[in-house]
């Protein structure tokens, strides 16, 4: 730690890595926008240039191949990205053996609009980025959706062609996984978790910039790859080998995309962990972490964990047909399943990373508006680790009909259905906390609500679809796109937007409108339930999902479905007027407008920039509602470093 | 509790169970089970039905009462009661969902078990698949792309794929595999019902998948003796040494599986995926090249000339990979010759 302590905390005065501000051309050097315009190209050119001048050497030709063109160039451009926005400069600075302040806190904190397009160092900054960004690609995603339900309104085709329609179904999909609901936690982590251990910031706020700027990358991957010359990626968001590696150039796109935010997910796991491990203030043992911080944390190490396979999976299946190995190919010794096999035991266990943060922010809006303590708090945590432990033992029920071994369908039929008792726990739980409670409805409790609601039914159809003779019936329907739909929209993104009005006071110093925000409610439950639930119906009758055309026998079911998804479509204009209104007009909000225990309701709205004043000494558990004189820490006990300026 | 909140919760719960069993009783959800599998399967569903019903009604009942009753408002700051926890119910609700998902699972290990069981002399059929057809080939070595089977008998059906993974569904058979390249998967069925019932594709296949059908034909079993006698004689299964007509017609239709995308009347196929092949002195035309040439280009190098409204890639996947140089040849003469 560098021992420079200045007397002032106006870090405005200090330039990076100690430089001062740029003026002029100097702009041009600085990180930020303007040197991304000259990097990016410049390091991405080279680099396709020397690539060229391999093959060239090689004769390896044509020389200006799509298939490693491609892959490079996904590779190459993000990297000038990061280095001209300023990402690795400290880093380099380091690595190069030029001066660098530890401390410097420059590239910390949002005080004016520039700070949020910029990597900051900054944990409630990122977490906005995340948030705003994820909404983002939440409405796209959202509107292609409603693309192709318009298509399926009626059966034959109308107005896609099968190609357009499987890109829309793809890239819907891929956009909702991996730009929405595996991402959206981080950022509500991000600005919540340190805020409720009482850190002053997330262990690595540098790689915390960065894993945010990999994302903007990733979407706009996918986005590109819908319109790339041959076809946008079409093979489902499950890119199975050997349809994948035979996809048009777009299929590539989505590869890469789902690196690059499988790299965020990562380094934002890594983050988390570190965080949650090493920065909770005085007092605040494991079994004194709110249930959101238990969640993120066993979060991160599935994450951690599983994160890689899908990166091998996607690497693999590229390579395929870039480097013409043969991992999948079955003609030339590979085995087609094994595909199966990697990209599920990273994406069974997703099912999770996009699940118990919703646990955890559930368990924070009943707690906190039934005005009673968690029911079960340490069973609650428990059911968490055993809700990871068993997720890595069921990745094959996605199998039961792709002929793995057969003698492994009921091992992992029975682990499945195991999870159902750790999940049925928190239900349970969560019913409990309500209960003899002093209820209060406001928007984020009636989410949370909805969210019990829709995943008893999501989970419900998960024990349907977790015992192999159903399974074997409904796998590959429109029963599956009910189920995944009741989990991760009925389920987590209700959890989301439960979590986003509770801590939007928190995140943005004002209110949000109470009754457009219920209304918003009342419709994405009614929206989202008459869009889902007949999907039940014709997957069981006969129609298989990922279909532009169909038996006519569903036609008036579909062109419910349809009519209903445009409705779902139509709530989130409320949610999104809601939100940038109030960011800006809404009226100004207390510290702790819910009466939350937590830390992060102890310090102003928003927080200052480095979180606290005071470092919190936390002597209690964070839900002791109706405990008198119950306290979860008191402030003014320990004095905190100052912090060393810059 | 209350005795009074007791007796209303479970009246609630009641109510809650007897909405949720409306539901599942009025609402066919269920195709009708046409096959043994299917019977047995359907009873597994009705199992975990009871079970999640129950458990959903009791879920129901305690939110719908927690919410009506437990509400305050705005203004009143009073907390709840201070109760973290109790034991004895969180072992009740920790045991009794392991004891009924561990029956669920010894019912569907059990049902698992009989499906999978051909008998000692199933009939044999061999199920390939492609992009974006099946084709059954049958123990005498004859091959249909439409499914016959004689009621009441084991069937076990070996599943291959000539390119990317299909699958095999018979919605009213309750039973399905994928067709994985590479793999020989397996698949017993055993229809108890005479009827036609569609095949259908439920893995992601390509641009064609919606389109990936068939259909099965469950016949008595003396219908299936006759046909069978009869139809494998006069099917031949090599049609590339014959070269007649009818013979390519079948070509046309099953081995090459050209019918599955395209139209071509003479052939009987009607297809939609790709273009229409009753008129190909016109595409040809159109195209700027001699018509013999235009079609064998078209089979052999599909993405050389596309089709206005049509993609590449799209034939170029699968299709004619396996085809011998005189099957081609069989193919451009017999195309050139039928068509306008």
């Amino acid at each position: 730690m560098t021992e420079v302590a200045h007397p002032d905390h106006s870090h405005e005065e200090h330039a990076y890595a100690g430089r001062p501000p740029a003026r002029g051309w100097h702009r041009f050097t600085y990180p930020g926008w303007l040197r991304v315009m000259w990097v990016m190209p410049l390091f991405g050119f080279a680099l396709l240039g020397l690539t060229v001048l391999i093959r060239w050497a090689a004769h390896w030709y044509p020389l200006w191949q799509s298939g490693p063109i491609v892959a490079v160039s996904l590779v190459v451009f993000p990297f000038g990205f990061l280095g001209g926005l300023g990402a690795f400069d400290y880093w380099l600075y380091y690595m190069a053996g030029k001066r660098t302040l530890p401390e410097d806190h420059s590239t910390h904190g949002g005080r004016t609009w520039r700070d949020y397009f910029r990597p900051n160092t900054d944990h409630k900054v990122i977490g906005i980025q995340y948030l705003v960004t994820t909404m983002f690609f939440f409405v796209v995603a959202g509107f292609l959706a409603l693309l192709f339900r318009a298509e399926l309104a009626n059966p034959g085709d109308q107005y896609f062609n099968p190609q357009t329609f499987n890109v829309l179904l793809s890239v819907h999909a891929g956009l909702m996984i991996f730009l929405v609901v595996v991402p959206v936690f981080a950022g509500l982590g991000n600005f919540v978790i340190p805020l409720m251990i009482g850190a002053a910031d997330m262990a690595f706020p540098r790689l915390n910039a960065l894993s945010y700027w990999l994302l903007p990358i990733a979407g706009t991957i996918m986005l590109v790859g819908m319109i790339t010359p041959g076809g946008g990626p079409s093979a489902g968001w499950t890119c199975y080998a050997p349809l994948c590696s035979h996809q048009p150039l777009g299929q590539m796109f989505f590869n890469m995309g789902v690196q690059w935010a499988g790299a965020s997910s990562i380094l934002t796991a890594l983050n988390f962990l570190v965080t949650i491990i090493t920065m909770r203030a005085p007092g605040m043992t494991f079994w004194r972490m709110p249930l959101l911080v238990w969640a993120n944390f066993s979060t991160s190490m599935l994450v951690v964990l599983a994160t890689p396979f899908i990166a091998g999976s996607q690497f693999f299946v590229m390579f395929d047909r870039v480097l013409h190995t043969n991992f999948f190919e079955s003609g030339r010794g590979g085995y087609t399943l094994g595909y199966q096999h990697i990209f599920w035991f990273y994406s069974h266990p997703a099912v999770y990373i996009m699940m118990l943060p919703g646990f955890g922010i559930v368990s924070e809006v009943i707690a906190v508006m039934s005005r009673k303590p968690i029911f079960g708090y340490r069973l609650m945590a428990l059911s968490l680790l055993a809700i990871l432990i068993l997720g890595f033992s069921v990745w094959a029920h996605h199998m039961f009909v792709a002929g793995m071994a057969s003698w492994l369908r009921v091992p992992m039929m029975v682990t499945t259905l195991l999870i159902a008792v750790p999940t049925g726990i928190k239900v349970f739980s969560w019913l409990a906390t309500m209960w003899e409670g002093r209820i209060h409805f406001t928007t984020p409790m009636l989410f949370a609500v909805g969210f019990l609601a829709n995943f008893v039914i999501g989970g419900l159809s998960g024990i349907f679809l977790g015992a192999v003779p159903i399974d074997i019936q409904a796998s590959g329907t429109y029963f599956l796109v009910a189920h995944i739909h009741y989990v991760l929209f009925g389920g987590s993104m209700m959890t989301v937007f439960a979590g986003i009005y509770y801590w939007f006071p928190k995140m943005t110093g004002r209110m949000y409108n109470e009754k457009l925000g219920q209304l918003h409610f009342w419709l994405t439950l009614i929206g989202f339930n008459l869009t889902f639930f007949p999907m039940h119906y014709i997957g069981l009758q006969g129609m298989p999902r990922r279909v532009a055309d169909y038996a006519s026998r569903f036609a008036d079911l579909n062109l419910f479905i349809s009519i209903a998804s445009f409705g779902l479509g139509i709530s989130t204009v409320f949610f999104l007027y809601n939100m940038i209104w109030s960011w800006s007009h809404g009226p100004k909000a207390a510290a702790n407008p819910w009466r939350g225990m937590t830390l992060e309701w102890q310090v102003p709205s928003p927080p200052p920039y480095f979180n606290f004043d005071e470092i919190p000494q936390v002597v209690g558990g964070p839900y002791e509602y109706g405990v008198p004189g119950a306290r979860h820490a008191i402030f003014g006990a320990a004095k905190p470093e100052p912090v060393p300026a810059d | 509790m209350r005795r009074g909140s007791l007796l209303q919760l479970i009246a609630l719960t009641l109510v809650a169970f007897g909405i949720g069993a409306c539901v599942a009783l009025f609402i066919p959800w269920l195709p009708a089970p046409d096959s043994r599998e299917a019977g047995r399967i359907w009873f597994i569903y009705w199992f975990a039905t009871w079970i999640c019903l129950g458990i959903f009604a009791i879920v129901a009942a305690v939110l719908v009462f927690s919410v009506l009753k437990f509400r305050v408002k705005k203004d009143d700051l009073s907390d709840g009661p201070p109760i973290h926890g109790h034991t004895t119910l969180e072992i009740v609700w920790t045991a009794v969902p392991f004891v009924l998902v561990t029956a669920i699972a010894i019912a569907s290990a059990v049902v698992l078990a009989k499906d999978g069981n051909a008998g000692s002399n199933p009939l044999r059929i061999t199920v390939t698949t492609q992009q974006f057809a099946y084709t059954f080939t049958y123990p005498n070595g004859a091959t249909y792309g439409v499914l016959r089977l004689p009621v009441d008998r084991h069937v076990l059906l070996t599943l291959h794929s000539k390119d990317v993974i299909h699958s095999f569904w018979v919605p009213n058979w309750g039973q399905k595999s994928d067709a994985v390249p590479g793999l020989s998967n397996q698949l017993v069925v055993t229809p108890d019902k005479l009827g036609t019932y569609p095949i259908i594709c439920t893995q992601l296949c390509g641009l064609g998948h919606a389109l990936m059908r068939s259909q099965a034909i469950v016949m008595t079993p003396t219908d299936y003796a006759t046909w069978y006698k009869t139809a494998g004689t006069t099917t031949t299964t090599t049609p590339a040494s014959a070269g007649t007509t009818a013979n390519v017609a079948t070509l046309f239709k099953t081995t090459a599986t050209c019918g599955a995308c395209h139209t071509f009347t003479p052939a009987g196929a009607t297809g939609t995926l790709g273009p229409n092949l009753d008129d190909l002195t016109a595409a040809a035309a159109k195209a700027g090249q001699p018509l013999e040439t235009y079609v064998r280009q078209s089979i052999e190098q599909p993405d050389a000339y596309i089709t206005p409204g049509y993609h590449a890639g799209v034939m170029s996947a699968s299709c004619c990979k396996q085809l011998s140089s005189t099957e081609i040849d069989e193919l451009v003469q017999y195309l050139v010759q039928n068509t306008k």
